[in-house]
């Protein structure tokens, strides 16, 4: 709830089983951005819990919040890449803070960008690649740590559509490997597409599963 | 934390470094100046306790006798010096070899001392002092009796100047680390400033890493690396400024006296006390960096 008596999200309830692929859609100011953010534990629900894997997560500490955010892999609308780190360095800076060897460091970030076809531009700087492969570096990002959970706020919300269904396969080909994935879109075509579970909101409100 | 999360925080605080030189600069120059004043302090403290200390090593009593000293009067007080084990040689001046030195010490006075009917200074007895026996509170008592001595018209104790000296110069230094104290408090603040700037300036990484997980640690490290690495080199250019304005000086002092250089024994901030100057100087960029990176949570 916001201040004044303004709820974003209200009466939800959802449960996602572990490696389930959910798409969470709604429009614009519905709550699917708060909801994705409750789940990171960016924000603290006013009334009721979250719980990921049994764990309600208003209860944790900051230290243990971070630990938590270590296995859970976030994508966003607009990259949020390092402008001044290359694509090698913004990959493998996960892996670098979360305390791996150099030697590890290299490995899983190699392996991850050539799953994405991103090997060939890992000493690129954001700004040199285009939307797609900025959201794929993005994506890279997010899973070179092997988190449990993948959640993504409208990820190809920049993009063609084109470009968009590629982003959407290969959410759908890294549920494939077990990883739980939640996206967060407005985009029914993608959905339709994609072929899985939704989730809509409106005005806060959980109104329709399909 | 493991080496590793040190050798990133360094990384990291370097890069910020190198980003924003021009407000780096500033801070540095400001921790320097707050330096620069304690070390000047420092370096004259340590100046006058070098100069305490020998003139000390080298600390008389100069017992000038009556002219009409008796015989018997001259054997108690020389029974007096033989029994305070503190008295390590002593030479008779007489009032001929007293009026020689004259003329030889001030060539320019002399003509007048020759003018005069009968040479005006007193016989004397330069009693030089054994440091390790010289206990301040007996050579008081002992300055005394010795005063109060029949045939003794004055006693000149150089140890009570020497005293007041030593008072003078840990005045100083107590003026020193207070003036110091609130400039480097001055610094602090400007090295948060700075730090938060830089930090500022990668608010959207931070951000990112707070996202992935990134310890609370890990976040406030390259800040606070950051500003014991502007502190750093806050004290080494303080250091060298003073280095070079302790030249300057030196030559300037040496050239007022007429003095040679060991005659002076004029000497820099010994190793350990430079190395606190750089501990400070390191501390004060530890404390502003922290306080700068208390707003990352």
């Amino acid at each position: 709830m916001y201040g004044r008596g303004i709820y974003a999200l209200r009466d939800v309830s959802l449960v996602v089983e572990k490696g389930e692929f959910v798409f969470l859609s709604g429009p614009s100011g519905a709550g699917k951005s708060t909801l994705l953010r409750l789940l990171l534990r960016q924000e603290l629900p006013t009334e009721g819990s979250v719980k990921v894997a049994g764990r309600d997560l208003a209860k944790l500490t900051p230290s243990q919040a971070q630990t938590y955010r270590r296995a859970v892999g976030f994508v966003f609308q607009d990259f949020k890449l390092i402008a001044t780190k290359t694509v090698l360095d913004n990959v493998g800076l996960v892996p670098r803070v979360l305390g791996a060897t150099s030697v590890q460091q290299q490995r899983r970030t190699f392996q991850v960008l050539k799953w994405l076809g991103l090997q060939h531009r890992m000493n690129a700087y954001p700004l040199e690649l285009s939307g797609g492969e900025q959201q794929r570096v993005a994506i890279a990002r997010a899973l070179v740590n092997e988190p449990a959970l993948i959640l993504a706020d409208e990820p190809t919300g920049n993009l063609d559509p084109d470009l968009s269904l590629e982003i959407m396969n290969l959410f759908r080909d890294i549920n494939a490997r077990g990883t739980t994935v939640l996206v967060a879109t407005h985009n029914r075509e993608l959905m339709r597409h994609v072929g899985r579970r939704a989730v809509s909101l409106d005005h806060g409100h959980l109104v329709e599963t399909s | 934390m493991t080496a590793h999360w040190l050798t990133y925080c360094l990384d990291e605080a370097i890069a910020s470094l190198r980003r924003q030189r021009v407000s780096v600069l500033l801070s540095v120059l400001t921790i320097a100046a707050a330096l620069l004043v304690l070390g000047g302090f420092l370096l004259v403290t340590v100046n006058l306790d070098r100069a305490v200390s020998r003139w000390s090593a080298a600390a008389e009593f100069s017992i000038y006798l009556a002219d009409d000293i008796s015989p018997e009067q001259r054997v108690a007080l020389n029974t007096l010096l033989d029994g305070q084990p503190a008295v390590a040689s002593r030479e008779y001046i007489s009032k001929a070899d007293a009026a020689l030195r004259f003329r030889r010490d001030f060539p320019d006075l002399a003509a007048g001392l020759a003018d005069l009917a009968q040479n005006p200074l007193p016989a004397s007895i330069d009693v030089r002092l054994d440091p390790a026996k010289a206990d301040g509170a007996a050579l008081e008592t002992f300055a005394a009796r010795v005063t109060a001595a029949g045939g003794v018209a004055d006693v000149r104790f150089d140890r009570r100047w020497l005293e007041r000296l030593g008072r003078i110069a840990a005045g100083v230094r107590w003026a020193g680390w207070i003036l110091g104290a609130v400039l480097l408090a001055a610094a602090v603040l400007t090295v948060a400033t700075v730090v938060r700037l830089a930090l500022h300036a990668r608010r959207d990484e931070v951000d990112i890493m707070q996202l992935m997980g990134a310890p609370i640690g890990l976040l406030r490290g390259p800040l606070v690396v950051e500003g014991i690495l502007q502190g750093g080199a806050g004290a080494l250019v303080s250091l060298g400024a003073l280095y070079g304005g302790f030249l300057l000086a030196r030559v300037r002092i040496l050239a007022a006296l007429g003095a040679t250089p060991d005659a002076a024994d004029l000497g820099f901030l010994p190793p350990g006390m430079s190395a606190l100057v750089v501990v400070i100087g390191m501390a004060v960029g530890c404390a502003g960096g922290y306080l700068a990176a208390r707003h990352v949570r």
